[in-house]
């Protein structure tokens, strides 16, 4: 998108901006996010034998960071 | 034909073929049982490295201003790289990478090759090893550009902090730790070696199907020859994920690098 702010390279301005591996970039965030935060979550579970509660409040919590990841890392800043 | 047909009533290529089958037998010392230090993967990446050393320095040997055949290719290639992946990912900055990310691209497809290079057939690639070190080099690439570039503190401060308000940090930092620096590697390997170790073995089972077929009856012949004919339509296939994988795996290594080299925003 031309709007977008990537992370400028470090050549003069002319240069293309790189948005190929942003693709990649959003969906890794996104599913560390999930990855993560479940996995913390699952030892949680473990601990206080909650029974998976833990690690679904953990996934939610961790694909709300994803998002918000994707929003701040690769979004138009504010 | 006949021949293979033996081979398969021998039982030295059962039908549904295994993981057992990218584990080929030892050449020096020649069918030794415990002693895998020099097997057809070994020299075939040998190989890989011995003709791209010489493919390079015979085509540049005399460079001249109408270029050859032999030093057009070779500069097409390194033009593509440099350009289209160098260049457009990383800016500028990024020629300095360039040799690097040739050597990977070239490496990558010339090993990836071998899957379906006839009397080769099996690519180096399809073993974990061979993807995970040339992601480890990778890894240690962009973090090695990132502290150099940026210095220590800030590199890791600018791959783990993104800039949000402090309170959700706590929530941010493990993505990005894990994203940044456990995912990364890990994932280019496993991309590479999935996609040569699933296309072997699409190719294995294929070929040996039609053989099991034809084998169990002779009626099943027509069906054993869709199957070659499936082996033949899926190595043109296999020739695209050759040529993407070598393609994917050079770009993202840029997009790391570009990341490390990214100023704070």
């Amino acid at each position: 998108m031309a709007g977008d702010q990537t992370p400028q390279p470090t050549g003069g301005p002319g240069d293309t901006p790189p948005n190929a591996g942003q693709g990649w970039t959003a969906l890794t965030y996104l599913i560390a996010g999930m990855g993560v935060w479940g996995f913390i979550g699952w030892l949680v579970d473990q601990w206080l034998d909650t029974g998976g509660i833990a690690t679904g409040i953990g996934v939610v919590l961790g694909m709300a960071g994803g998002i918000i990841l994707v929003v701040r890392r690769l979004g138009t800043p504010t | 034909m006949n021949g293979a047909a033996n081979v398969l009533a021998q039982g030295e290529a059962a039908f549904p073929p295994s993981v057992e089958d990218f584990y080929l037998p030892s050449i020096v010392p020649w069918g030794a049982e415990n002693s895998y230090w020099f097997t057809k993967i070994t020299a075939m990446v040998w190989l890989a490295v011995g003709i791209l050393i010489i493919f390079f320095l015979a085509s540049y040997r005399k460079p001249q201003l109408v270029p050859t055949k032999k030093q057009w290719l070779a500069e097409s290639v390194y033009g593509f790289v440099r350009n289209n992946i160098a260049v457009d990912m990383i800016g500028h900055a990024g020629v300095r990478f360039a040799p690097y990310f040739t050597t990977l691209f070239c490496f990558i497809f010339l090993t990836n090759l071998f899957a379906i290079v006839p009397g080769l057939q099996i690519s180096p690639n399809s073993h974990i090893a061979f993807p995970a070190f040339l992601a480890v080099i990778s890894y240690v690439l962009f973090i090695y550009a990132g502290i150099k570039h940026h210095g220590a503190g800030k590199f890791i401060k600018n791959s783990l902090i993104p800039p949000a308000p402090w309170y959700i940090l706590p929530l941010l930092i493990p993505i990005e730790f894990f994203s940044t620096f456990l995912v990364r590697p890990f994932s280019l390997a496993v991309r590479l070696f999935a996609n040569m170790f699933a296309g072997h073995m699409l190719l294995l089972v294929f070929t040996l199907g039609g053989f099991a077929m034809i084998n169990a009856n002779a009626l099943l012949a027509p069906v054993s020859l869709l199957s070659w004919v499936m082996t033949i339509a899926l190595t043109f296939l296999e020739f695209l994920v050759i040529a993407l994988q070598a393609y994917v795996f050079t770009v993202l290594t840029a997009s790391y690098v570009q990341g490390a080299l990214a100023d704070e925003h």
